[in-house]
């Protein structure tokens, strides 16, 4: 296995487990709202959000500096991955506009926790999404496509 | 249809048996690559490959055939 393709499967299972926790610490906290009213708990989910991305890209960074770690064909790979982002992204910003659509129609507006929660979330799957992107890429390769 | 064949695997024993690690090492690329090229599931860039051809001390046209399919 190609140094960038562990590094995308790593990538894809600690990105999963990321965003497992964060939805069941939600789940557990109550629902939406407690991110609104609870400024400990918000600064909790801040604090993740910026760590555990960081520490990624520097681990990764540390891991793909090395001589011969990456070449032309990884350089081919990570450089179709951002098709597979963009629309994992697209897919994922419609099914919250369908979501908060139905959820809030009534109401007539949404609460502005979901500003927070929309770009927490389309950060995610857009990381997720390079990681499946690069794993894909390397599939197809395999495949001689 | 076109296809670009190698005779990289061969040109390895050829060469005191050299490993697939060695000859990344001589090129610059990961030993992935070498795998891949050799079972012809990847077609190297122009660079790449001239700098096998070059680890081999052989013209390009010795290490890579292009055949157009019919």
């Amino acid at each position: 296995m190609a140094p960038l393709q562990k590094r995308a499967l790593y990538g894809l299972g600690i990105g999963i487990v990321f965003a497992i926790a964060l939805i069941v610490v939600f789940i557990a906290k109550g629902d939406v709202t407690t991110f609104d009213e609870d400024l400990g708990f918000r600064l909790i989910v801040y604090a993740l959000w910026v760590g555990v991305p960081l520490a990624y890209l520097i681990v990764v960074n540390l891991t793909l500096r090395k001589p011969g770690q990456v070449d032309e064909r990884d350089r081919l790979i990570m450089g179709r991955a951002p098709k597979v982002q963009l629309l994992a992204v697209i897919f994922s910003l419609v099914a919250w506009v369908i979501v908060l659509t139905e959820l809030y129609w009534d109401k007539g507006q949404v609460p502005v926790v979901f500003l927070t929660l929309i770009m927490i979330s389309t950060l995610i799957i857009s990381t997720l999404a390079q990681s499946l992107g690069i794993l894909i890429g390397y599939w197809r390769v395999g495949r001689n496509d | 249809m076109t296809k670009v064949k190698n005779r990289i695997r061969r040109l390895r024993f050829d060469n005191d048996e050299m490993t697939q690690q060695e000859l990344a090492n001589r090129v610059g690329c990961t030993r992935q690559t070498i795998i891949a090229l050799e079972q012809g599931k990847y077609v190297p860039s122009i660079t790449l490959a001239f700098q096998i051809a070059r680890a081999f001390g052989i013209a390009l046209e010795d290490v890579f055939q292009y055949e157009e399919a019919r």
